[in-house]
């Protein structure tokens, strides 16, 4: 890149934002200043507001200037206290473009800056207000990409991988766990609450209810109709608001995702950041055989590095997104090897201790009720061993490893074994006895680990031999042929 | 078994180290055990001082012979070595664990004492990654040996940085 530069102030609307963070940061004990002294104070206080909160926020806009030199980045700012930031290009791992609801209000964006410092500590670099086309011309002189290179030409090469349907984000919003449990958190904490209030309210209550019950069990059946209609409803309306119009697009070098009804946020994910991808689905995805698919991304915030690709997708569609975002992905219905019988064991025996407890005491207490909810819950807990072991499984093509496990959160991952920074190995001594062992592939940068969980002793052995031939091959020991054979 | 043991030993003084911090351990614990007993016995509860007391001192005797324990065997299932592309750690009985780093992949490898560690003449390496859960450490060696393996890392980071 050439010397160019370009830097300057936030954008002049930005006083106003800042203003409102002033604002924002004082609104609580202006408000109990006003409880406390009554609407007597509300005119002073307002004035006292705007003769400090806008000058001060006025002089903090002055004050913040950014600027790019050479194959630095600047950030100067403090109003009392004088800040330089200084961070070099090459420790830039993304470019964040954010608009939230004020913000596309005005017409501005906020630009988050990620960078990597050495060592791993992470500093986190944000302007809080520039224009749009600023905020454009910034991305491509930060992230190095042709600077004037004409938006139309960049428009004409960039593809679309991925858009979501309104019907695709309402189902998978429906069916996202994540939304249906936190009206289930609500009914419990209402329950614990009534289990606390006075006068045995509650037990009167269920009385009530039981009297109702059997006389009434349309009224009943409407009600929980309703409650489902309303749980669904807001499931439905939370993943589309989220993810509105999701978008995923490839300009050859980056993906950018857009999304978002009232805030619009746009990721860029460098494609050489990209060391594999994810598919999660849920139990009651699995029907409707939709899935979500991030991408594992060194470098970038939020939970174990994952980036979206698509918030829902069909599953049958999914492999040629993948393939089009890493080129050596396996195809996700491929078959894995499956791990050996002794983890079906481990997993019923941790699955099992709990509901047989339970159904110990259940059958102490004689009632019917209680020992059919045992019975009940215990069927659960084996069907999600049983699952939980089913979607255990592990493949290498020879350039991707593939690891699948979970069953209430199914996670399919492929990645590069190249992309580890350490591989480990584990085994307890239930592990040693059933002859089985969790090999773990650390990614770092935030891409988090992936694990191979009770893997067969011999199938590690292969695994890892074949993973990395030139570190791990020769650690492997010789394979006991007596115990192979028996 | 499924990979073979590294080759070297950590450094026998290390034993000592780890059995002067257990008992350092075990004697708080131990005051612990005396305070509550002392407040009991002030409170007046004589059968509970003495139940505290009891019981109490049995812990502290079986976590003061289970850490000793837990000593011998922590120093014999330590292992470490340098191979060609990488630094491979192994370490605990029961509950094993092997780490291989790739040199290429390490970021900083730095020597660290602390007082205690410094009084019984020993150092430790610690080698970390871009991943905390992938970083790795070798607690105690004799100065010059983690000198050597130090510079033994760094020039083979180098080398691998080179293909």
């Amino acid at each position: 890149m050439t010397g160019e530069e370009i830097g300057g102030r936030l954008h002049p609307l930005a006083v106003l934002l800042i203003a409102r963070r002033f604002v924002g940061a004082s609104l609580l004990p202006a408000v109990a200043l006003l409880l406390s002294a009554g609407t007597r104070v509300i005119v002073p206080l307002l004035t006292v507001a705007v003769l400090v909160g806008v000058p001060l926020a006025i002089l903090s806009w002055s004050r913040f200037r950014y600027r790019v030199v050479g194959r630095r980045l600047e950030l100067h700012s403090g109003v009392l206290s004088r800040k330089v930031r200084t961070i070099p290009l090459e420790r830039l791992r993304g470019v964040d473009v954010t608009a939230p609801f004020l913000h596309r209000l005005l017409g501005l964006v906020r630009v988050e800056v990620e960078a990597a410092a050495g060592g791993g500590s992470r500093a986190e670099l944000s302007l809080a207000a520039v224009s749009r086309s600023e905020a454009e011309r910034l991305r491509e002189v930060l992230l190095g990409a042709a600077p004037r290179g004409g938006d139309e030409a960049e428009e004409a090469r960039s593809r679309r991988l991925y858009r979501a349907t309104r019907g695709l984000l309402a189902l998978g919003g429906i069916t996202s766990m994540r939304y249906l449990l936190a009206p289930a958190a609500v009914v419990g904490f209402v329950f614990n609450l009534a289990d606390d209030l006075p006068g045995d309210v509650a037990g009167r209550a269920a009385d009530a209810a039981a009297d109702q019950a059997p006389t009434d069990p349309v009224l009943i059946g409407l009600l929980a109709a309703a409650g489902l209609a309303a749980v669904v409803l807001v499931a439905a309306a939370g993943s589309l608001l989220v993810d509105w119009a999701f978008t995923l697009e490839d300009d050859g070098e980056r993906l950018s995702a857009s999304r978002g009804l009232l805030t619009r946020r746009l990721v860029q994910l460098d494609r050489g950041r990209i060391r594999g991808v994810n598919l999660r689905d849920t139990p009651l995805r699995r029907p409707f055989r939709i899935a979500g698919a991030t991408a594992i991304a060194a470098g970038l915030r939020g939970r174990s590095g994952g980036t979206t690709l698509a918030p829902v997708i069909r599953t049958r569609d999914a492999a040629a997104l993948l393939r089009s975002v890493d080129p050596h992905s396996p195809d996700p219905a491929a078959p894995l090897a499956a791990h050996p019988r002794a983890a079906l064991t481990r997993r019923l025996v941790r699955a099992l201790p709990l509901p047989v407890l339970l159904l110990v005491v259940a059958t102490a207490t004689l009632s019917p009720w209680a020992i059919a909810a045992a019975v009940v819950l215990t069927a659960l807990a084996v069907l999600l061993a049983l699952d939980r072991y089913r979607q255990l499984g592990h493949r290498f093509d020879g350039r991707r490893l593939t690891l699948r496990g979970g069953s209430l959160l199914r996670r399919w991952s492929e990645l590069d074994p190249a992309a580890a920074v350490s591989f480990e190995l584990r085994s307890s001594p239930g592990q040693r006895r059933a002859g089985v062992c969790t090999l773990t592939l650390h990614l770092g940068q935030g891409a988090g680990s992936r694990r191979a969980l009770d893997i067969g002793e011999a199938q590690a052995a292969e695994l890892m031999a074949l993973l990395e031939p030139r570190l791990l091959a020769p650690l492997v020991a010789a394979p006991k042929t007596g115990r192979e054979a028996a | 078994m499924i990979l073979r043991e590294p080759a070297n030993a950590i450094d026998p003084r290390m034993r000592t180290y780890w059995t002067v911090q257990a008992l350092l351990a075990t004697l708080a614990v131990g005051a612990l055990v005396i305070a509550a007993t002392a407040t009991a016995a002030a409170l007046g509860g004589s059968t509970a001082a003495w139940l505290i007391g009891l019981l109490g001192g049995l812990g502290v005797a079986l976590l003061g012979c289970l850490s000793l324990v837990a000593v011998r065997v922590g120093y014999r299932h330590f292992r470490y070595e340098v191979t060609e592309h990488g630094l491979y750690v192994a370490r605990g009985r029961l509950w094993r664990r092997h780490q291989v780093v790739p040199h290429a992949r390490v970021q900083t490898v730095d020597t660290t004492a602390g007082p205690l560690l410094r009084a019984f003449g020993l150092v430790a390496v610690e080698v970390s990654t871009a991943s905390a859960a992938g970083s790795t450490s070798i607690p105690g060696l004799r100065p010059e040996v983690a000198a050597d393996l130090v510079t033994e890392l760094a020039r083979r980071a180098e080398l691998e940085e080179g293909t």
